[in-house]
């Protein structure tokens, strides 16, 4: 190790930060806004009060909400504990970052100006948050956020609600941002001192070769709207399935949004969703 | 108080990083705007704040948390923990002003350099990623075909091509498409130098970096040089070198690759920007 090699650390470790920092402060935004603007009321008669039809739909709006997988977070927390179901918060996590047209655009353009696997991609994801959201139905039952104050609040006036919109906000982005800090900072030093190779020769087969990529995927932390050109580069050595386990379980967690989610989520709750997660991807992606 | 100078700092390490373009050696410039619109809000955020710690200055701040409904439900209450995500949070602040920003040269490649062992699993199609840009083997074929079509037409007819700084990602990928339509023509290509175990004596790579979003996904794009032997190059050593194109079959990645037999060649300065960025 060499003050080169540590330099080099910490300027991959800034790209991430500033790659991931924009989209965060548009996520706490949002978080804000729903927080205000929003009612229980309104959230209680949008969401379906059958809990799959709930997951379905979150999953649904999910996909059009364009967000990354950093910044998705504080905007499902705020949904959590505005009252909408966590089954189906966590689906509408799950899509988000995978599903909106920045993503499909740049995940178009890697693979070769084709939508095969835009759509493998887009329909896989929302398959896996559908049935991460209904194991979750049956599995939890407490609420699984760290601090679930409900605030019932009544403004008097319109300036008032802007002012606490940007409190909740600037709140939000440093419950949030020391987590992107860390995340960033571990990817990063994966990065500079790990061997891709290393990981990569663990597995060949079939079933390693899906867990080597949903491993990568995680490890490497990469926003979602980068991800597929890097996926590309590895579509010669590894087969469509394992690459689409990359590409669907690499937005869902990684180094980075995994610290993010034990900052809003108990640290037993965010175990059972990455081990939940982590089969559904493997099992459905392996049975394409 | 100590929130507003983190605001502060992160909204002078962005204005820092435009001002003097330094950001570049970050971000691909294409998605610059988003980082632009981080600038905003951080100055919105940090005015917001200051407001609202003077404003906290005059009244007593309790009383005027339960009325506003502000949510502290979150903020830790102990001094250790807030100082603790005010360092933290400060920390990319400071090592991102006051350190150098650091080039990702051969050191990087050996991490990222991606010899997967997989290859011998279908000797037909197995290629070596890490020095052919973008491609895909799942592209819808016509779509791609069109796309690489039109690639071929740009530089089919000449009779030099040069890889420089715009052209380099797509020009290459057309070249490893077709290698057969280049064989004998003559191709100018800058990169820094890159020395590999299973090379031989008279051969070396000649790459560079190419950033998709930010570097931490940069890839490794470049060419295999055959050198005449009065040649040499260290590692990471900038190079523009001219030659004729052939092919070899390489042993390591089990495909027919270009190569270049290189007549010409000098040594430059690292260029001002050293990487090469991808233009949809």
């Amino acid at each position: 190790m060499n003050v080169e090699t540590l330099l080099q650390l910490n300027t991959i470790f800034i790209s991430i930060i500033i790659e991931a920092l924009p989209f965060i402060l548009i996520g706490v935004l949002i978080s804000g806004i729903i927080q205000i603007f929003v009612s229980e009321e309104l959230i209680a008669k949008i969401i379906p009060k059958n809990p799959i039809l709930a997951i379905l739909s979150a999953s649904l709006v999910g996909s059009i909400i364009p967000a990354c997988e950093c910044g998705i977070i504080p905007i499902t927390r705020r949904l959590i504990l505005k009252g909408v179901p966590v089954p189906a918060s966590i689906a509408f996590m799950l899509t988000g970052p995978i599903i909106n047209p920045v993503v499909i655009f740049s995940t178009y353009v890697a693979f070769g100006n084709s939508w095969r696997m835009v759509i493998l991609r887009s329909v896989l994801a929302l398959i896996c948050s559908i049935l991460v959201g209904l194991i979750l139905h049956k599995a939890v039952k407490q609420s699984p956020l760290k601090n679930n104050v409900i605030e019932h609040i009544h403004f008097h006036s319109f300036k008032e609600r802007i002012d606490a919109m940007f409190k909740h906000s600037i709140d939000e982005f440093f419950s949030v941002g020391k987590y992107l800090v860390i995340g960033s900072f571990i990817a990063a030093a994966v990065q500079t001192f790990v061997k891709t190779s290393t990981l990569v020769s663990i597995g060949t087969g079939q079933a390693s070769s899906h867990l080597v990529m949903m491993g990568l995927g995680f490890i490497l932390s990469l926003c979602s709207q980068a991800d597929a050109f890097v996926a590309a580069s590895f579509r010669n050595s590894f087969s469509e399935g394992s690459i689409l386990a990359f590409l669907i379980f690499g937005p869902m967690l990684d180094i980075k949004n995994t610290l993010m989610l034990l900052s809003t989520f108990k640290a037993k709750f965010v175990m059972l969703l990455t081990g939940v997660i982590t089969a559904i991807v493997f099992l459905v992606t392996i049975f394409l | 108080m100590l929130r507003v100078f983190v605001l502060i700092g992160f909204t002078y390490l962005f204005l820092h990083l435009h001002a003097t373009g330094d950001i570049s050696k970050y971000i691909n410039m294409k998605y610059s705007y988003i980082s632009e619109s981080a600038i905003y809000i951080f100055v919105l955020f940090t005015i917001i704040s200051v407001y609202n710690y003077v404003k906290k200055d005059k009244h007593s701040h309790d009383v005027a948390c339960d009325q506003c409904g502000h949510d502290h439900s979150h903020e830790e209450n102990s001094w250790w923990k807030r100082g603790l995500t005010i360092i933290t949070l400060l920390i990319p602040v400071i090592t991102g002003l006051i350190l150098p920003v650091a080039t990702l040269d051969s050191n990087i490649v050996e991490k990222k350099g991606l010899y997967f062992p997989a290859y011998d699993e279908d000797d037909e199609y197995s290629q070596h990623q890490f020095l052919q840009p973008n491609t895909s083997s799942y592209y819808g074929k016509e779509g791609y075909a069109e796309v690489m079509d039109k690639g071929l037409d740009k530089i089919k007819n000449l009779k030099e091509i040069t890889l420089g700084e715009d052209n380099f990602l797509n020009d290459l990928e057309t070249i490893y498409n077709y290698p057969g339509e280049f064989m004998g023509r003559q191709v100018t290509i800058t990169g820094f130098s890159y020395h590999e175990e299973d090379l031989t004596n008279n051969q070396l790579f000649l790459l560079r970096f190419g950033i998709i979003h930010c570097i931490a996904d940069a890839g490794v794009f470049g060419m295999l040089l055959d050198i005449p032997e009065e040649m040499k190059a260290d590692n990471d050593q900038w190079l523009q070198v001219t030659g004729k194109l052939e092919t070899i079959y390489y042993q390591p990645f089990k495909k027919t690759i270009p190569i270049l037999k290189v007549t010409d060649w000098k040594s430059i300065n690292q260029p001002n920007d050293p990487y090469v960025y991808r233009q949809y």
